[in-house]
């Protein structure tokens, strides 16, 4: 059998992507811990920050694009948006985890505690917990025209919470530091880490282009395999 | 003097590695068994 030149093109150009990502980020990495300022009150967990935040951003990009995509799909019926909204899931999970993970490390040192049960925190975590369900209705349904129909219901379930994870900031009493970039206002970051937060953004979003791609291709690959067997 | 807390930035940024880098290399070998063995 002949794989679609499609699926092993995509697949290429996607770990290609993700290579010059994950070199990205390892120069965030040097960028962050030896050319950025420390912060007088926060000290060196602040720099957490430039992983965290980015990471919240590609997690929150992700789910919004699931969103769209599963919106996209139920009008349009077409397969590559169901294929697109899976990927993005997945590496929203991902990206996800790193949230997850990094904020609580910044909490222990600054809060006092490695979590509270505010409102951006649940709210995130249930939102990260909804993704999950969605990955596994995905694994649990067979039929893919099914599957496609269920997920994209749950897909444009979790995208409408994004905005209430960004706002809940606003909307409810936590312990949970508002936007530093976006907001109405400018930037309240000195320049130097400014700097080092946006080109830390840039590399997240490229990883994620990358990891998206990847996975893309992958979908296409085992549909292109699973179809003469369907036939 | 800011507060000696470097050990949490460590930890978050090994987490952070562990977790990207793990990832990328698991669709890498998922993307060789779907795409590799034609």
């Amino acid at each position: 059998m002949t794989l679609p030149v499609a699926a092993r093109s995509i697949v290429s150009r996607g770990l290609a992507t993700s290579a010059v990502a994950l070199a990205g980020l390892a120069a965030v990495y040097v960028l962050a811990l030896g050319f950025t300022p420390v912060e007088a009150r926060q000290g060196l967990a602040q720099k957490i920050f430039y992983l965290h935040v980015p990471a919240a951003w590609s997690a929150l990009l992700a789910f919004s694009l699931v969103g769209i995509a599963s919106a996209l799909y139920l009008w349009l019926l077409d397969p590559r948006l169901d294929r697109f909204a899976a990927a993005s899931a997945e590496v929203g999970v991902a990206f996800s985890a790193v949230m997850l993970t990094t904020g609580p490390i910044w909490a222990k040192p600054i809060w006092g505690t490695w979590w509270t049960w505010d409102a951006r925190l649940t709210l995130t975590l249930f939102l990260f917990f909804l993704f999950v369900g969605y990955l596994a209705l995905r694994a649990a349904v067979q039929d893919p025209a099914e599957r496609a129909r269920f997920s994209a219901v749950v897909g444009i379930l979790g995208m409408l919470l994004v905005p209430f994870v960004h706002l809940s900031v606003y909307l409810f009493r936590t312990l949970h530091p508002t936007p530093v970039v976006l907001k109405p206002s400018a930037p309240s970051l000195p320049p130097e880490m400014l700097r080092t937060l946006l080109i830390s953004t840039l590399v997240f979003t490229v990883l994620y282009i990358g990891l998206v791609t990847v996975r893309y291709g992958i979908a296409l690959a085992e549909e292109a395999r699973e179809a003469p067997d369907a036939a | 003097m800011p507060p000696d807390n470097g050990g949490y930035m460590i930890a978050a940024y090994v987490v952070t590695a562990v977790i990207l880098v793990g990832y990328a290399l698991a669709m890498w070998r998922r993307a060789r068994r779907a795409v590799g063995s034609d």
